[in-house]
């Protein structure tokens, strides 16, 4: 029972909530991890404000009989920002994109509470677009995607997706398997 | 036990208390609504880091003593 238990950490499906009996996953795609390893860099210079603190006043909180109150309050500290690293992991992990061989379907979470799912069939997808601009997208490899529907409709973009011509193929390759009924 | 020890006391139980509530929060999120194993690694991180982090918190705030801030 345990071992089932550790094995939500190593083997995954990737199925969700709504999935067809005979849908298959074929790409389970987040953002570029760089904007959130940058946000999380921010958030960790912040974490080193006590030690600064702690190392430049020590003497001066043991005179007053500080320390104690001083540690009590680093450690706090460090509860608000462990929250905050979280919470920005867990937006991240929860903004997704799962390309199925019969739709596309975008998940986003902008907040508590407040979320939002789209999806596009395959056979309404007319045209996909995969766009890398700048230094960093070109060196790391991300850019965005952009899948056009029928002109009614909205048009769908996944913005700083890594390896964006990969994810154009396959939603591509989707598409002619749709039209010429071949199975994925 | 002076009134400002007592408020002290209050408003530390009350800021444990609300970040268990947002922590509940974010587990249940990374849980419910995580596809694949990444949120799931994310959650069982957050919980025990949230749990060592509290026990510290309480064990400092069991040896302060604010009486020496009130002295001011």
């Amino acid at each position: 029972m345990i071992r089932s238990l550790f094995h939500i950490f190593h083997d995954s499906l990737n199925s969700f909530e709504g999935q067809a009996h005979s849908e298959k996953v074929l790409m389970l795609i987040r953002k570029h991890p760089f904007f959130i390893l940058l946000k999380i860099a921010l958030v960790l210079l912040a974490c080193l404000v006590p030690i600064i603190v702690g190392i430049y006043f020590w003497n001066y909180l043991g005179e007053q009989g500080w320390r104690a109150i001083f540690l009590f309050a680093s450690s706090l500290w460090y509860l608000i920002f462990w929250l905050s690293i979280f919470y920005t992991l867990m937006i991240y992990t929860l903004n997704t994109i799962i390309v199925t061989d019969q739709r596309i379907i975008e998940n986003q979470q902008k907040g508590f509470f407040n979320r939002k799912v789209s999806e596009l069939y395959s056979q309404r997808i007319q045209d996909v677009t995969a766009h890398t601009k700048g230094l960093i997208e070109t060196f790391l490899s991300f850019g965005n995607v952009v899948v056009q529907t029928a002109a009614s409709e909205r048009e769908f973009c996944f913005s700083q997706i890594p390896h964006p011509e990969i994810v154009k193929d396959v939603i591509m390759k989707i598409v002619s398997a749709k039209h010429s009924g071949v199975k994925l | 036990m002076p009134l400002l020890e007592i408020i002290f006391n209050i408003l530390a139980a009350l800021a444990l208390f609300i970040y268990w509530v947002v922590t509940f929060i974010i587990f249940y999120h990374l849980t419910r609504f995580g596809i694949g194993t990444q949120p799931k690694k994310f959650a069982a991180v957050f919980l025990l880091g949230s749990v060592v982090l509290t026990s510290v918190v309480i064990i400092f705030f069991i040896n302060s003593d604010i009486s020496s801030l009130i002295k001011i």
